[in-house]
């Protein structure tokens, strides 16, 4: 019986932690650049014996496209494709498919937190900012057209998922991860930058509220299966009548 | 009596079956284990076994999530597991969540970004077969795919229930003999 008790209890902390992930993507669904992830479970397995549960082993994120939106911002740009932005703060590099930015006075583009985008300065004189597929940025001033102002540099990395994670949107090289290598843009590579876009986070609404309802019911199905352990552990106490 | 405390043992290796089951509910690849009840000269045996039915497919768009359809386990570095949640390491080797590698049959299998996965089983990098991921006859492959837990929250459920309820019957009926034998004891007493 207080194998099953714990078998069940461990089954109603992994639908705790399933509700987590699932409330964090949700939170996030209105995130751009925002990658949903799952949680991960496996079975406690005993040598001879009936298992002992579960136990969360992490989670993954997913790295699937997220919808391309139209926003007209200064310097919205989207990656159509896999790969990452690399912005700065400080020494600190991170990695992003968030491409919100904006001018910063001193001519560095910045997103919201203050991070800058690698390899792009604008000066202060330029009136129309465009940036191609391939990530160079043109800027035309008062008297000259087409300037060049830097170029958006892409990484990609050799296994996505196991970056870490340092917000909604950002990610930091890890070891397993292995290194950032510079990713070809353009309209025939893998990747394409698209100006004037966002990437809409892959968070499915629908799909997210399904799996908060099945992992309620798995909750309450595993909270069943202590009381049944404990209703059984009642019976025993019974058995000796005084 | 012996009985009645093999059968409320049987109950309870039932219900601790149940639990496990239901515990793995959102476990990928989890292969649920049944409890069958044998009656023998020695009162109930039972024998705790895994069973092979396939679980859901469920879709994640993720190009090495694998799922066979049909018989058959995958090998990561020597654990035989039905989990086919892969992705490239840092060396572009096929590993799972804890990073054991995924191993074909010349090795571990590599990828890149031109590399599919196709149902035979076949890793195909620009057309041309790399490594194999060997299969049983019969059974094929889904890339993009998960396999669900083989288990059903409703079918668990009801075997808490039928465990629970065979264990109290157990209980009655050994509380019942041994009011007979009371009796017995007490009677036995009386006509002396």
């Amino acid at each position: 019986m207080t194998n099953a008790m714990f078998a069940s209890a461990s089954g109603m902390a992994a639908q705790q932690i399933n509700l987590d992930v699932i409330s964090d993507n949700l939170a996030n669904a209105d995130v751009a650049g925002f990658k949903g992830s799952v949680a991960a479970f496996t079975d406690i397995r005993v040598p001879g014996a009936i298992g002992l549960g579960t136990a969360a082993i992490g989670t993954h994120l997913l790295f699937e496209q997220g919808k391309l939106m139209k926003t007209g911002g200064a310097f919205d740009v989207a990656l159509d494709g896999p790969g990452f932005f690399i912005v700065r703060k400080g020494n600190q590099v991170a990695y992003t498919r968030a491409g919100s930015f904006e001018r910063a006075p001193d001519g560095s583009v910045r997103n919201a937190e203050g991070w800058r985008l690698d390899g792009v300065r604008i000066p202060d004189d330029a009136m129309r900012i465009d940036v191609r597929s391939d990530g160079s940025v043109a800027i035309d001033t008062a008297n000259r057209k087409a300037v060049a102002a830097g170029k958006i540099a892409v990484v990609s990395f050799a296994a996505p998922e196991r970056l870490r994670p340092l917000g909604a949107t950002l990610y930091a090289a890890t070891r397993d991860a292995g290194r950032a290598v510079r990713a070809a843009a353009g309209d025939d590579a893998p990747t394409r930058i698209a100006f004037g876009t966002l990437e809409a986070s892959n968070v499915s609404i629908i799909e997210s509220m399904m799996a908060i309802l099945a992992a309620q019911r798995a909750y309450e199905a595993n909270s069943k299966g202590v009381q049944a352990a404990d209703e059984m552990l009642r019976i025993v106490n019974n058995l000796h009548r005084s | 009596m012996d009985w009645m405390a093999g059968a409320m043992r049987a109950a309870r290796t039932r219900l601790d079956a149940a639990a496990h089951n239901l515990a793995n509910v959102s476990t990928d690849g989890f292969r649920k284990a049944r409890a069958d009840a044998e009656l023998t000269a020695r009162g109930i045996l039972l024998r705790v076994r895994t069973t092979d039915t396939q679980g859901a497919l469920r879709h994640t768009g993720a190009p090495f999530d694998l799922a066979i359809v049909g018989p058959g386990e995958f090998d990561a570095g020597g654990v035989k597991t039905r989990l086919g949640a892969f992705s490239p390491d840092r060396a572009g080797f096929l590993a799972d969540a804890q990073g054991r590698r995924l191993h074909g049959e010349r090795g571990p299998v590599f990828v890149d970004a031109r590399t599919t996965i196709e149902a035979d089983g076949s890793v195909r990098s620009d057309g041309r077969e790399t490594n194999r991921i060997p299969l049983p006859h019969g059974s094929s492959l889904r890339s993009g795919f998960l396999e669900g837990p083989n288990t059903d929250a409703i079918g668990e459920m009801i075997e808490v229930l039928n465990a629970q309820r065979a264990f109290e019957t157990a209980q009655k009926t050994l509380l019942a003999i041994d009011q007979v034998r009371e009796r017995a004891v007490s009677d036995v007493e009386r006509l002396k």
